[in-house]
């Protein structure tokens, strides 16, 4: 019998327990049996990955860049979903606010989500920072609810939006994911605009370290992107992730990130 | 130079929508799909979150379960399709039942809608049946059940059926016992390629059926069967057993094999608790699958409760259409009530 591959991932809503076990049921009938074990945060992901615990994680774009520093570039991106490859980080305010640009931003109060979130709150100073502002050209506070989990439940952001909301900031910075899922101001378009849409950057991945033998990644690859969401059984599980495809990952993406991390001098580990 | 003096003043009815929302979207994100999650909103803005809410629902593919005063609870993602989850056959108005009459010249101790040679006859009527059977053929019905009371007592019953088997493949139900003189002249002038005989025989050997039945029941029935076989028709055989006589059916499949009885055509139904039957499985809107059912007083539930106001679903038969869509309709109501209540009511 063949050795299942285990994977980590972190455990950032209830619906991981059923994701997994569909992959595992998916995988199950295929060459490429898998085990799951399931993480609180990134952090402890990372360390079970690089110690051997595990044959992949699937990793955040911060998780994977913490990984390619602490591994020296050594670690491998196999997949992410189709969706991870143009992630985008939406500054927004309440409608008729005025905002026109990042600079506008200049004296006011910005809202970014929890601290080891890339889309709310890394990525964001970044692109403040390319827009030519220094943290103390804008009022910023940050809302820490969900450290650990690098933003992957959202929460962080909806307390932004409810600062915004409630006049304690004038502005948040969310994932595109968010905001899709208030919809996008189109849904109630007296509360929130958006005015500022950073360019595309990448976002999940599954990462391995290179003791997992070639051999046994690419056949493994192979049956992840022959998920079909077309194929009933494999929808469901498709939906809950949210992804239409898995596809091969796109590394220059996490450029950004890799620059911003280095910036702001972000800790080795959460 | 913005300033924040700009702020356009708070729209609360709004603020509060998307307040509303946002904790939806926090709350989805906590349970699993199939789960729902309840949020609150102030009586002032009831009517701006529910439209948001409503909205915000459609847009993500959540659902609303319940709409309350002050409240919304919502399903992380859409409950299954209750007609999606029925074996297609299974689908309202796949089939309609019609009750050509209520009078019977048997007055069986189980009979669900009560008949007897007193009861009063009901009638569907001539022309009544064939806009039901054009309308079910036009409505993508695929077969017409006929039923009474028993049909064989009307004069005119070969030209209502051949109503039907014009249009529509048809099942005939009858006790068997009247295939003499000119009941046997209309029988014969039925369609045998269109119309199946269904004859209720209860048991093997007389006793039982005979003592629900009446005495020399049996014998009429059976050999009501052969006159059928004689005449080229299909028969199939339903039997009525209490629950407790589930278990001794191989020796009434023998028997019904020696008739030449087809397997597929011994249906064996469990005896209901309705009509002057006094035990019997329970059987409510809730737990039955509709069978679209049409007596001369209007549209039933279901063919067992076809004399029960609590099946009634309403007077107007016609357009035909619009019946199988209201009973659809309520199925679909009834199964996500039930799925709710499973929700809200867990059993440990
Ligand atoms: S069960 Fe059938 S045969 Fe018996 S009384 Fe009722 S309608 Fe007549």
């Amino acid at each position: 019998m063949t050795t299942p591959l285990v994977i980590g991932s972190v455990a950032y809503s209830p619906n991981v327990i059923p994701i997994w076990e569909g992959l595992r049921d998916y995988f199950a009938e295929t060459t490429t049996p898998i085990d799951f074990v399931l993480f609180s945060n990134y952090g402890r992901q990372v360390d079970a990955l690089i110690s051997g615990t595990l044959d992949l994680a699937w990793n955040t774009n911060l998780a994977w860049v913490r990984t390619v520093a602490q591994t020296d570039d050594a670690c491998r991106a196999l997949a992410s979903r189709d969706t991870d490859l143009n992630f985008k980080t939406v500054f927004v305010a309440r409608t008729g606010s005025g905002f026109t640009s990042l600079q506008s931003l200049q004296g006011r109060r910005l809202v970014l989500g929890s601290r080891d979130s890339a889309q709310a709150a890394i990525l964001p100073v970044h692109f403040l920072r390319e827009a030519g502002l220094s943290e103390g050209d804008i009022r910023i506070t940050r809302i820490d609810s969900d450290v650990g989990k690098h933003g992957d439940t959202g929460r962080s952001e909806l307390d932004a939006l409810r600062a915004v909301l409630d006049d304690r900031a004038d502005a948040a910075a969310i994932g595109i994911n968010t905001w899709n899922a208030i919809g996008r101001g189109e849904l109630l378009p007296g509360a929130f605009e958006s005015f500022w849409t950073s360019p595309e950057y990448s976002h999940c991945t599954f990462t391995a370290m290179p003791s997992l033998a070639i051999e046994r990644a690419d056949p493994w690859v192979a049956n992840l992107l022959a998920m079909d969401w077309k194929n009933p059984q494999h929808r469901p599980i498709m939906e809950m992730e949210g992804l239409q495809a898995w596809v091969p990952p796109r590394l220059e993406g996490y450029a950004s990130l890799v620059a911003a991390v280095s910036e702001q001098r972000i800790a080795p580990r959460w | 130079m913005v300033t924040t003096s700009s702020l356009v003043s708070p729209s609360t009815a709004e603020h509060t929508a998307m307040g509303v929302v946002l904790d939806l979207i926090e709350g989805i994100g906590r349970v699993p799909t199939g789960g729902t999650v309840t949020v609150g909103f102030g009586h002032a803005h009831r009517v701006a979150a529910l439209d948001l809410v409503e909205a915000w629902c459609a847009a993500t593919g959540n659902e609303i379960a319940v709409a309350a005063q002050l409240t919304v609870t919502v399903r992380h993602g859409r409950a299954p399709d209750p007609l999606a989850q029925l074996d297609p056959a299974q689908r309202p108005g796949a089939r309609v039942w019609v009750y050509t009459n209520f009078d019977c010249n048997l007055a069986c101790d189980y009979c669900c809608v009560r008949s007897s040679p007193k009861a009063a006859r009901r009638a569907i009527g001539a022309d009544r049946l064939q806009q039901i059977a054009s309308e079910a053929a036009d409505a993508d019905v695929s077969e017409l059940i006929l039923t009474g009371g028993e049909p064989f007592l009307l004069n005119d019953l070969d030209d209502l059926v051949n109503s039907c088997t014009d249009r529509l493949p048809t099942t005939l139900l009858t006790n068997g016992m009247l295939f003499r003189g000119t009941r046997l002249e209309r029988l014969r002038r039925m369609d045998r390629s269109r119309l199946t005989l269904q004859v209720s025989v209860d048991s093997a050997t007389p006793a039982i059926h005979d003592s629900h039945r009446g005495t020399g029941s049996w014998a009429k029935a059976v050999n009501g069967i052969r006159i059928a076989h004689e005449e080229g028709f299909r028969v199939k055989v339903a039997a009525t057993l209490p629950a407790d006589q589930m278990h001794e059916l191989d020796p009434f499949h023998v028997f019904l094999d020696t008739l030449a009885i087809s397997r597929e055509d011994q249906v064996i139904r469990a005896l209901a608790h309705r009509g002057v039957s006094d035990s019997g499985i329970e059987l409510t809107v809730n737990s039955l699958i509709p069978e679209v059912t049409i007596t001369a007083d209007g549209v039933y539930w279901h063919p067992v409760a076809a004399d029960h106001d609590d099946q009634f679903v309403t007077r107007d038969i016609f357009p035909l259409a619009d019946a199988i869509a209201e009973i659809t309709r309520r199925f679909v109501a009834h199964r996500r009530a039930a799925d709710s209540a499973a929700e809200w009511f867990p059993c440990a």
